[in-house]
């Protein structure tokens, strides 16, 4: 009879890891890779992110701008990583950073001016989440450091697992 | 009979003026106090009142038109826009909330309607009874703009902005029957156009901005026939930018540009029967990307009612308004877009040019074998 019970306890705990394992992970879904740096069309896609600044008014517009340029650089990072183009993939992790760090205060101002801004906050979690499921995914397949070393050029040295760090650090202030 | 009937259309149209307030939206919170559900509890008796008033106002239409001579068009217009400004606009359909709704996202929130939806604003009071707030603008930025002065002037109030709206789509009405009469010159034109009881139905009642897309297209047209292109070219974009559809009157206006620039003379009244032909063609296609709309018609008739000599189209034109007011009538009784309620609305769209037809060869016979009699006799 106790083991019985010690049988259906272990299942039930097993289930229950099993399920929360299963929600873990976060339902927002990232882009698909943009045009990557090299590509012919890379700086026309830079002119239009530039000029689309100005389409993308208002506070929520500006949140929803910076939220989609941050995802964009970070699968552009994860794509250049996977590719082993550490300094590039660096570059577009910095980016990512620099852009997930402005949505926040737009949503603040967006509550200031009286909007409801509880699903974008939501969503903003959502994305934070699936950032740092990426970044830890990524720091299991890049070097902690690398010495990016050019043909004619000064040489750059990457602290690439502390910069995984700083991002997940950003992330993490919204959850 | 001839003194007697504008008072009876003028008693009909306030009547239903009343009618259109038994179909005020439930969670329309700001006229709470007038909802009654009368249209959706007893919906055969609210389709068959509706369907009485469109054959009373296509009666009224005919004996108009045959005693244009005797009324004073003026007076007629005016007195049923007055009318007409105080019906309930959701009648028929809940665009003018959508309209309300995308230029509150820009007016009031100073955010892009191309962007956002107006449901991503949550607890707004208007999600409640708006239909498409799960959508983006779905018009061009010039009617977007244009808005901005009724929504700005409605103080915040949504009843007021509600009538601000429906004035003016009626402006705009006004105007372009200001602009068929100085294009046609012609005063049977302006009696077809403005008291068509479609154009009435669609843009004083359910203030659709066809009107004001066309208002802009026949702008552009009464420019280039004073042979100024450039504001002709200005506002046929402004009407490209206001709902799309007037893109395909561009062929016809290089056309007409390419024309004036080699000095060759231009065949207006063939001008404005392709413009109608294309505009009609659009709107028989308008089912690919959603479904066919009353207010779709506009696109055509504007210009149908421009050369009334041209009879088969102006019967046509006026088979099709018939059809496509009645095919409000399934939704109506039926409460349901699904079910048997879009093959119905096809029947009742193309019964009447169907019926036209079979009169119209069945005249043709009757006639050809009257000619063959008397000549015959003789």
């Amino acid at each position: 009879m106790r083991s019985c019970l010690w049988k259906t306890l272990l299942l039930l705990v097993f289930f229950l890891y099993l399920s929360t394992s299963a929600y873990a992970g976060s339902t927002y879904v990232l882009p698909y890779p943009s045009q990557m740096p090299g590509n012919k069309f890379y700086t026309i896609n830079q002119v239009i992110e530039k000029v689309s600044y100005f389409w993308y008014f208002g506070n929520f517009g500006k949140s929803y701008y910076y939220q989609r340029l941050s995802d964009k650089y970070l699968v552009q990072a994860k794509t250049l990583f996977e590719y082993k183009q550490y300094l590039l993939a660096y570059k577009s992790l910095l980016k990512s950073n620099q852009y997930f760090e402005k949505i926040y205060p737009y949503l603040l101002s967006a509550k200031k001016e009286g909007k409801n801004t509880s699903e974008k906050q939501k969503i903003l979690k959502e994305a934070s989440r699936k950032h740092i499921e990426e970044f830890e995914k990524l720091k299991n397949n890049v070097p902690d450091k690398f010495k990016w070393t050019p043909e004619k050029d000064t040489p750059t040295n990457l602290n690439l697992w502390t910069t995984i760090d700083t991002s997940i650090a950003i992330r993490s202030k919204t959850l | 009979m001839k003194k007697l009937f504008l008072p009876v259309y003028f008693f009909t149209l306030f009547l239903f003026v009343i009618f259109s307030y038994l179909f005020t939206d439930q969670n329309l919170s700001y006229l709470h106090n007038i909802y009654t559900g009368l249209a959706a509890n007893s919906r055969t008796i609210a389709t068959m009142t509706y369907v009485i008033f469109v054959l009373l106002f296509f009666v009224f239409y005919y004996l108009i038109l045959k005693y244009q001579k005797s009324i004073n068009i003026k007076k007629i217009i005016l007195v049923t826009s007055g009318i007409l400004f105080l019906a309930y606009p959701a009648i028929l359909s809940y665009d003018i909330f959508n309209y309300i709704a995308t230029s509150k996202v820009l007016f009031f929130y100073r955010e892009n309607p191309y962007i956002l939806m107006p449901i991503e604003f949550v607890g707004d009071p208007l999600l409640i009874f708006t239909r498409a707030v799960n959508k983006v603008a779905l018009y061009g930025p010039v009617w977007i703009k244009i808005t901005g002065i009724s929504f700005i002037l409605g103080f915040d109030n949504y009843v007021l902005t509600l009538f601000n709206f429906k004035l003016l789509v009626i402006l705009f009405y006004l105007g372009t029957i200001f602009l068929v009469s100085k294009i046609s010159k012609n005063m049977k034109s302006v009696f077809l156009f403005a008291l068509s009881p479609l154009i009435i139905m669609e843009t004083l009642v359910s203030s659709h901005n066809d009107i004001v897309m066309m208002f802009f297209a026949l702008l552009s047209f009464y420019f280039l026939i004073k042979k100024r292109i450039f504001l002709s070219l200005i506002f046929i974009i402004a009407s490209i930018l206001i709902k799309y559809s007037t893109i395909f009157l561009f062929p016809v206006f290089i056309y007409i540009i390419l024309k004036t620039i080699r000095k060759e003379s231009i065949n207006w009244e063939r001008v404005f029967f392709i413009s109608a032909l294309s505009m009609m063609l659009i709107f028989f296609l308008s089912f690919l990307r959603e479904e066919i709309y009353p207010w779709y018609a506009i696109w055509f008739l504007v210009f149908s009612y421009l050369i009334p000599q041209r009879r088969n189209l102006l019967y046509l034109s006026n088979a099709i308004s018939f059809g496509l007011l009645l095919s409000y009538a399934p939704f109506m009784f039926s409460g349901t877009y699904s079910g048997s309620t879009p093959l119905l609305k096809i029947i009742l769209i193309f019964l009447p040019v169907l019926c036209l037809y079979l009169y119209l060869a069945v005249d043709r016979k009757f006639k050809f074998s009257k000619k063959l009699g008397t000549i015959k006799i003789s």
